[in-house]
């Protein structure tokens, strides 16, 4: 998958634009224990259509700013991202190419995997790491996310259009 | 024809494929130690430093677009905020009505508790005073029954011959004489109050020195008995167990338990007597602790 620097500030803007919305509005909007992240609904949806190494890049990139504007600590989340945004990337390049419920999927899958990574990481760190609390929110998480995948990656896709399909060549030559 | 090319896709549509798996991870590799620096400088250094303060430089340079996020998305949040709280207003209610039914009833249980204290530091009062009788020893009691109906001037005592108590002990509260006891048990008394019509009282005018006997009068009020019309009592004289003058005739209660205060003074001419009407010390209506005046001397 290419990467150009155009799909670099467009993934930016979006990722920049997720952060801000996630940490202002949907930090605060708690549903049954949880809340939406949409930070990682915008990464897998960028992943999945540009790649291991740009997701891995945004997920660096969008947990600076998540951290920097919650003023947590930082690297924290950047560490948890890029590795989800490296692994959702590879299943874009992957198994997940050109499947409709690739999105879907890498959203239920990623975000149990997120919030059991940012607890081994606090855990590791001695802070705070309340298992139960997270078990809980855990279903209604996915749900949370799953509702706004669909908006998410469509908009997505419509500003990183899927740069294969232009490398790709239509042209054949009929026999006879 | 066979031979004729027929042009296929490209063979390697995606570059980061054609990258080699080395590059891809040494990407990787590096953004994940990049974390892991910032994740050990920040653990590090909270307070201060260069990550610190970048840092907080981008956060506020992050802060006016939170602000602005925060400020559209405002009213959504208002209505989102406005409609739950419809929603749960009616579980909130349930809720809050029975957590003041549960604060209501703890309420008048401390107030209950508040009262039987007041009692109690009122009845202590009595016991450590000067006006204590002597050779009497108190056996503190919880009023355990009330008077059940208005024919009944009795109320039962958590306390019972296993503490000495007998048949005609006396009984007080902190603030006079309530009665005597009719009936014992082992560790329960029947009292039976001033106000029942089978209860006489010898008293004293403590200003006057003028003696009577006190007993009920019309309705549940308490009457000074048998004073000559030619003694003078006085509205708001002190009214106090008269106690034993002739030793074959013992009193059943000791000299000096306050009963009550003259509140009515009259006479008539066909009448043998003073009318003298009491008001007693004690609210034999409200009585949660007493105690009973056991000799201490046998009689």
């Amino acid at each position: 998958m290419t990467f150009t620097v155009l799909d670099g500030v467009k993934a930016a803007v979006l990722l920049f634009l997720a952060a801000v919305l996630q940490v202002a509005i949907f930090s605060q909007a708690h549903v049954l224990g949880a809340v939406p992240d949409l930070v990682l609904v915008t990464l897998v949806a960028v992943s999945l259509l540009r790649g291991s190494v740009a997701g891995a890049a945004c997920g660096f990139v969008a947990g600076l700013l998540v951290d920097s504007a919650a003023l947590g600590e930082l690297g924290l989340t950047s560490l948890v991202l890029t590795l989800a945004g490296y692994w959702i990337g590879r299943y874009g390049e992957t198994t997940g190419r050109d499947r409709a419920h690739a999105p879907f999927l890498s959203i239920a899958v990623i975000t149990v995997l997120y919030a059991f990574g940012l607890l081994v990481v606090h855990f590791v760190l001695g802070e705070s790491a309340p298992a139960g609390a997270v078990l809980r929110g855990l279903a209604p998480g996915i749900v949370l996310n799953l509702i706004l995948t669909a908006p998410v990656y469509a908009l997505a896709r419509r500003l990183l259009r899927p740069a294969e399909r232009a490398t790709l060549s239509t042209e054949v030559q009929l026999l006879g | 024809m066979l031979a004729s090319s027929v042009q296929r896709s490209k063979s390697n549509p995606y570059p980061s494929k054609a990258r080699s798996a080395a590059v891809r991870r040494i990407v990787l590799a590096v953004l994940v130690l990049a974390a892991l620096t910032l994740l050990t400088i920040s653990f590090r250094s909270p307070t201060a430093g260069a990550v610190h303060d970048a840092q907080g430089a981008l956060s506020s340079a992050l802060r006016p677009f939170q602000l602005a996020a925060t400020r559209v998305a405002q009213p959504f949040a208002d209505a989102y905020d406005y409609v739950s709280g419809l929603t749960s207003a009616k579980r909130e209610n349930a809720k809050l009505r029975l957590e003041l039914k549960e604060l209501r009833a703890q309420a008048l249980e401390y107030k209950a508790a508040a009262a039987n204290a007041e009692q109690l530091e009122s009845l202590l009062h009595y016991e450590q005073s000067k006006i204590y009788p002597k050779d009497y020893r108190p056996v503190n009691a919880r009023v355990i029954s009330f008077p059940s109906g208005p024919f009944t001037r009795t109320i039962a005592i958590s306390a019972g011959s296993n503490s000495g108590i007998r048949v005609n002990t006396p009984v007080v509260n902190g603030d006079g004489l309530i009665g005597r006891v009719t009936n014992v048990y082992p560790d329960s008394a029947v009292v039976t109050l001033l106000t029942d019509s089978s209860s006489y009282v010898s008293a004293r005018d403590l200003k006057t020195g003028v003696r009577g006997i006190v007993r009920r009068g019309q309705g549940d009020t308490l009457i000074l008995d048998q004073v000559a019309k030619q003694v003078v009592v006085h509205k708001g004289d002190r009214l106090v167990t008269d106690g034993t003058r002739d030793p074959r005739l013992p009193s059943l209660y000791p000299y000096g338990i306050p009963i009550g205060r003259v509140a009515f003074v009259g006479a008539s001419d066909t009448a043998s007597f003073l009318q003298v009407q009491v008001d007693p010390y004690a609210d034999l209506d409200s009585l949660d602790s007493v105690a009973a005046l056991v000799a201490t001397r046998r009689k």
